[in-house]
C-alpha cells in the first residue's frame, strides 16, 4: 500500500482523492485539515520536505508538497487546492523547519498566504514590490525600479524617480 | 681595531669611517681643517649623518626589495608568475607601486583630527627606523653600540602600539578604533613572551649590548657546530620566532588585514602616501625584527672568514643571508597556513607562550648559575 | 550591567560571501545573538521564463543556476522532462552524461575547498584548485564548446558525441588529480590552524539537518547516510561501484572532509566509466533528425520543433554536487511548460545557517558558511 493510500485509510475525511504524480503517489487534501494531515504524515515517517510549489491554474491555486522519508525510502506528494481570490493555507513550519523559506518564496512569487508563519515577508523580491510574478495575470508590462536606501533597505518605485540616473 | 694609538674594543661605524679615512691618510687633514675653524663637532656631525644616511638608504632599498620578494614568492608558491612586466622579472614593481600611491588624492576625513592623522604614519615609520640603531650589521658596522641595546630595542618596539592607537583614534571611525584596539591587544600580548625570552638570552651573555651578544656566539664546538644560541635554547628560539611573527602582524596572526573580518583595520581612512608609509613601516619592521632574531639566536654576523676579503664585508654578507633566511621562513608561513581567530591568538599568547617563556628563563638561569655555560 | 546589542551588516558586497548575500547580525560584543539572511539580489526570474520558453529553449537557463558546476542543472531538468514524456535514452548517452556530471562534481568541490581556505586566510589552495579546474574546463571546451554554461544535455541523450582524443586526455586528468588530492590533504587536512578554525564550529545534528532541509555533502557530514545516487538510482548509477561518503561529527571539518572523499569517489567512478563506455548512439533517434548524409556516425541532435509531452506533473531530483537539486515541471500539453519550479540545494541549505552560528563569533560564521557551499545563482534563481 503506497503512502497516499495509507493516508486515505488513516484519515478518510481529509483526503479528497488519491492519484499519481508521474511516478510518486499523490494525495489531494482538504485545505481545512491540512495541518492535521501534515502532522500525521510526519508521524508516518516523512521527515523531509523537499519542495513547496505553488501553481496558478487560472480558476484555482494549487500548492503541492513533495515529501520524502529517510527511514522508509518512500516518496509522497500532497496537494491542496485553494481559492484564487484569497489563497490561504496553514503553515507547516512547526513540523518541518525548511518550510520557513519555502513558504516565504511561495508567498512572494505566487501570493499564497500561510497562516501561522512567524515572519511571512518577501524573500526574493524586495519588500515594496507590487504583484506576484508567477501568477498568470501578472502585469508584465509595468516596470518597477528598485534601489537601495540609506538604511540598507530596498526602495521600489514605478517611475524611476528613486534612481540616481533617470531613464 | 687599531686607530692611531688606541685599541678600541667593540668599534662602531663611526670608528670604522675614521679608520678608513686614516688609512687613506686624509683624516688628519680634514680634522685640521675643521679645527682651524673651531668646529670639530661639524666633522663629527657630518660623519654621523653619512652613516645614518647609509642606514636609512639601506632600509628603504631593503623595503622595496622585500615587497617585490614577497609578491614573487607568494606567486611561485601558488604556481603562477607574479609581477613580470615592470622591469626585468618585475623588479621595478615597488617603484611603480610607489609612483601610483604618490599620485593618489590625499584624503583626510572632515571629522578627523588633522594633525595626529597626518603624523601618525610617520611616527610608526620613524619608530621602526629607530630599531636599526643598535642592530649589528657586521663587525663594526653598527650605528651605535648602546650598552643597553636590547632593552632599547624592546622599548622602542613598544612605541608601535601607541602610534597605531593614534592612527585609529585620529580617523574618527568606530571601526578603525576597534581595529586599532585589537592590534594593540595583539602587540602587547606578544611583547611579553618576546621580552622574557630575550632576557633568557641575556642571562647567558651577561650583557644587554647587541655586540656582546654576537661576540658570545663566536667559536665552534667540536670545530663544526657554531656556538649559536639556537642550539643552546631551542625552545626560546621557537617562542621568540612566534612572538616576532605576531608582532609583525603577519599570517597566521594577521586578522588586521583580513577583509573577512568586518572590523576594518586601523588604516582604512588612509590613502596615498600615508597608506604607503604604513606598508613601508611593516616591511622595515620585518627586516629589523628578523635582524634581531639573527642577532640573538643565529649568531649575528659570525661566519667563517674568507681570506683576502675584509671581515667587515663578509660579516655584512653573512648577516644579510641569515636575515633573509628568517624572512623567507616568515613569508613561506604566510603563503601556506590560514589565519588564527583573535581569541585563539590571545589564548596562545597569554596561556601557552608566557608559561613556556618563564620556564625557558628558569632553565637558563639555573644552567648559568650552576656554572655549566 | 545593561548592554545593548549591536546591529552589524555583512554584505551584500563583501569578499567572502560568495556572491551578493547579506547577513543582518545582532551582536553582543563578539558573539552573534541573531542572524538574518537577506537574499534576492541575484533574482532573475528563471521560473517565469520557464513558462515563456519551450522545453528546449529553457535548457540554457538552467545552466545559469549553479554556474560553477552546470551539467547537473541541465540534467535535472532534462530528467524531469524525460520522466514526464517517457523518453528513453541510449546507453552510451547515459554513460557520457554520468561522465560529465562526475567531472563537474570534482570541479565544484575544488572551488569549495579553495574558497573556504581563501576565507580563512590560506590563499594557496584556491590557486591549486583553479589550476586543476583549468584542465577540466579545457576538456569541456573540447567537448561542447563552452567552459561554464554547457547546454549539453538534451532530452533523449546528449548534444554531441565525445570528440577525438577526449578519453586519453581524461585519463591524464584522472592520474594528475589523484596525485593532487594527496597534495591537498597534506596541505590542509592536518594543519593545526585549519583544525582550530573548523573543528566543532557550526555543529548541526542529523535530525536537525534533515528537518532543516539540508541535503548533500553538508548533510552527510552530520551522519545521515543518504545519497540519492544510491537510494533512488537514476541513469546508470546502479551499475557503478562507489560509496556514499559520510562523517559523523557534523562540524565544519567533517563537511570539508566529506567533500575531499567525494572527489576521490568521483575519480573512481570516472575510471569505471572510461573502462565500460559502450558504443552506440548518443541521442534517442526519435528526437534527432539525422540529415540524409549516409554517414552512420554523424548523429547530431536536431530536436523536433513541436515537442509536446503529455499533460501532468512531475518532480524529479538528482544528487547535484551541492545537494538535492529537483525540478517540478507541470505540463499542459503545449510546447511550453505550464510551471517550472526549481528546488535548489543552496537555498534550502541556507535555512539552517542561523541555527548553526548563533553563539559563535564572526570568523566562525565565515568558516561555517564556507562549508555549506552555496552559490548565489542557485539561491536566487
Amino acid at each position: 500500500m503506497n503512502p497516499a493510500e495509507e493516508l486515505k485509510y488513516l484519515l478518510p475525511n481529509s483526503v479528497v482523492s488519491v492519484g499519481i504524480q508521474t511516478n510518486k503517489p499523490l494525495a489531494v487534501i482538504r485545505k481545512e485539515d491540512f495541518l492535521k494531515v501534515a502532522e500525521k504524515v510526519k508521524e508516518l515517517g516523512f521527515d523531509s520536505l523537499s519542495v513547496i510549489t505553488g501553481v496558478d491554474r487560472v480558476d484555482r491555486i494549487e500548492v503541492i508538497y513533495n515529501l520524502f522519508s529517510y527511514k522508509k525510502k518512500q516518496n509522497l506528494a500532497l496537494k491542496v487546492v485553494l481559492d484564487h481570490r484569497s489563497p490561504e493555507v496553514d503553515s507547516v513550519i512547526s513540523i518541518w523547519k525548511v518550510a520557513d523559506w519555502l513558504e516565504r518564496e511561495t508567498y512572494d512569487l505566487v501570493g499564497v498566504k500561510f497562516n501561522g508563519h512567524p515572519d511571512l515577508k518577501r524573500i526574493l523580491l524586495p519588500e515594496g514590490w507590487i504583484g506576484h510574478p508567477l501568477r498568470k495575470d501578472y502585469d508584465m508590462n509595468t516596470e518597477q525600479f528598485v534601489t537601495i536606501g540609506e538604511d540598507g533597505e530596498d526602495i521600489v518605485s514605478f517611475d524611476g524617480s528613486n534612481l540616481l540616473r533617470r531613464k | 681595531m687599531w686607530t692611531g694609538d688606541i685599541m678600541i674594543t667593540n668599534p662602531n661605524a663611526y670608528d670604522l669611517i675614521v679608520a678608513i679615512l686614516n688609512a687613506i691618510g686624509v683624516y688628519n687633514i680634514i680634522l685640521g681643517f675643521f679645527e682651524n675653524m673651531g668646529m670639530e663637532f661639524v666633522l663629527r656631525a657630518i660623519i654621523v649623518l653619512v652613516e645614518v644616511a647609509a642606514v636609512v638608504a639601506f632600509a628603504l632599498v631593503t623595503v622595496m626589495f622585500l615587497s617585490w620578494l614577497e609578491r614573487k614568492m607568494f606567486a611561485v608558491v601558488q604556481a603562477r608568475y607574479g609581477p613580470m612586466v615592470t622591469g626585468p622579472r618585475g623588479l621595478f614593481q615597488p617603484i611603480a607601486d610607489g609612483i601610483k600611491l604618490l599620485g593618489k588624492e590625499d584624503i583626510i576625513p572632515a571629522t578627523a583630527d588633522r594633525w595626529i592623522f597626518t603624523i601618525a604614519p610617520y611616527i610608526v615609520f620613524v619608530s621602526v627606523l629607530l630599531v636599526y640603531i643598535p642592530l649589528p650589521f657586521g663587525e663594526s658596522l653598527i650605528l651605535s653600540d648602546l650598552r643597553v641595546g636590547l632593552l632599547y630595542i624592546i622599548a622602542i618596539s613598544a612605541i608601535t602600539p601607541v602610534s597605531i592607537l593614534l592612527a585609529g583614534w585620529a580617523s574618527n571611525n568606530k571601526y578603525s578604533l576597534m581595529g586599532a584596539i585589537r592590534a594593540v591587544a595583539q602587540d602587547i600580548s606578544y611583547t611579553i613572551p618576546l621580552a622574557i625570552t630575550a632576557i633568557a638570552v641575556v642571562v647567558f651573555v651577561g650583557s644587554l649590548s647587541t655586540v656582546d651578544i654576537v661576540n658570545a656566539q663566536q667559536g665552534y664546538w667540536f670545530g663544526v657546530i657554531p656556538k649559536w644560541f639556537i642550539f643552546l635554547q631551542p625552545l626560546g628560539f621557537i617562542l621568540f620566532l612566534i612572538a616576532c611573527i605576531a608582532e609583525m602582524g603577519r599570517i597566521p596572526f594577521d586578522f588586521q588585514e583580513s577583509e573577512q573580518e568586518l572590523v576594518a583595520g586601523f588604516f582604512t581612512e588612509y590613502s596615498g602616501m600615508k597608506f604607503a608609509m604604513f606598508f613601508l613601516a611593516e616591511y622595515a619592521h620585518m627586516f629589523a625584527v628578523s635582524g634581531i632574531i639573527v642577532t640573538l639566536f643565529l649568531g649575528g654576523w659570525t661566519g667563517p672568514a674568507i681570506p683576502l676579503i675584509p671581515i667587515q664585508i663578509t660579516s655584512l654578507v653573512y648577516f644579510i643571508i641569515k636575515t633573509y633566511a628568517v624572512i623567507f621562513f616568515a613569508m613561506w608561513l604566510r603563503d601556506t597556513v590560514p589565519r588564527v581567530r583573535i581569541d585563539q591568538l590571545l589564548h596562545i599568547g597569554w596561556k601557552i607562550m608566557i608559561p613556556l617563556a618563564l620556564l625557558n628563563l628558569l632553565v637558563a638561569a639555573f644552567v648559568v648559575t650552576a656554572g655549566v655555560i | 550591567m545593561e548592554t545593548e546589542t549591536l546591529l552589524l551588516n555583512v554584505g551584500p558586497v563583501h569578499p567572502s560571501t560568495h556572491g551578493v548575500l547579506r547577513f543582518k547580525l545582532r551582536m553582543d560584543g563578539e558573539i552573534i545573538r541573531d542572524c538574518q539572511i537577506v537574499v534576492g539580489y541575484l533574482h532573475r526570474g528563471t521560473e517565469k521564463f520557464g513558462e515563456m520558453k519551450t522545453y528546449l529553449q529553457f535548457i540554457p537557463y538552467t545552466d545559469r543556476l549553479d554556474y560553477i558546476a552546470a551539467m547537473p542543472n541541465n540534467y535535472a531538468f532534462v530528467k524531469a522532462v524525460e520522466e514526464l514524456a517517457g523518453i528513453e535514452v541510449p546507453l552510451r548517452a547515459e554513460y557520457i552524461r554520468v561522465l560529465v556530471m562526475e567531472l563537474n562534481r570534482i570541479i565544484n568541490h575544488l572551488v569549495m575547498m579553495g574558497s573556504l581556505l581563501l576565507d580563512l586566510g590560506g590563499s594557496t589552495m584556491i590557486m591549486y584548485g583553479f589550476r586543476e579546474r583549468e584542465n577540466a574546463l579545457q576538456l569541456y571546451e573540447s567537448l561542447c564548446g563552452a567552459r561554464m554554461t554547457f547546454n549539453y544535455i538534451r532530452p533523449g541523450g546528449v548534444r554531441e558525441d565525445l570528440p577525438e582524443g577526449f578519453i586519453p586526455k581524461l585519463n591524464e586528468f584522472i592520474k594528475d588529480m589523484d596525485m593532487r588530492i594527496v597534495d591537498y590533504e597534506e596541505l590542509v587536512n592536518g594543519n593545526e590552524i585549519f583544525l582550530m578554525r573548523t573543528k566543532n564550529i557550526g555543529v548541526i545534528s542529523a535530525e536537525e539537518a534533515i528537518n532543516y532541509g539540508m541535503t548533500g555533502p553538508s548533510m552527510r557530514g552530520s551522519g545521515v547516510d543518504y545519497d540519492i545516487r544510491k537510494v533512488e538510482p537514476y541513469s546508470i548509477y546502479s551499475d557503478l561501484d562507489f560509496k556514499a561518503c559520510m562523517r559523523m561529527e557534523g562540524d565544519s571539518y567533517a563537511r570539508y572532509l566529506v567533500r575531499v572523499d567525494e572527489m576521490r569517489e568521483s575519480l573512481h567512478i570516472l575510471r569505471q566509466i572510461v573502462d565500460k563506455l559502450p558504443e552506440g548512439k548518443t541521442i534517442n533517434q526519435r528526437y534527432s533528425f539525422a540529415p540524409n548524409t549516409g554517414a552512420p556516425s554523424a548523429v547530431t541532435s536536431y530536436f523536433p520543433r513541436i515537442f509536446t509531452p503529455a499533460e501532468g506533473e512531475v518532480y524529479s531530483r538528482i544528487e547535484a554536487p551541492k545537494g538535492e537539486l529537483g525540478f517540478f515541471v507541470a505540463s499542459d500539453g503545449t510546447t511550453k511548460p505550464y510551471r517550472v519550479k526549481i528546488r535548489s540545494p543552496s537555498f534550502c541549505n541556507l535555512v539552517a545557517l542561523p541555527k548553526m552560528v548563533i553563539g559563535l563569533k564572526i570568523p566562525d560564521l565565515i568558516a561555517a558558511f564556507g562549508t555549506i557551499d552555496i552559490v548565489l545563482g542557485d539561491v536566487d534563481r
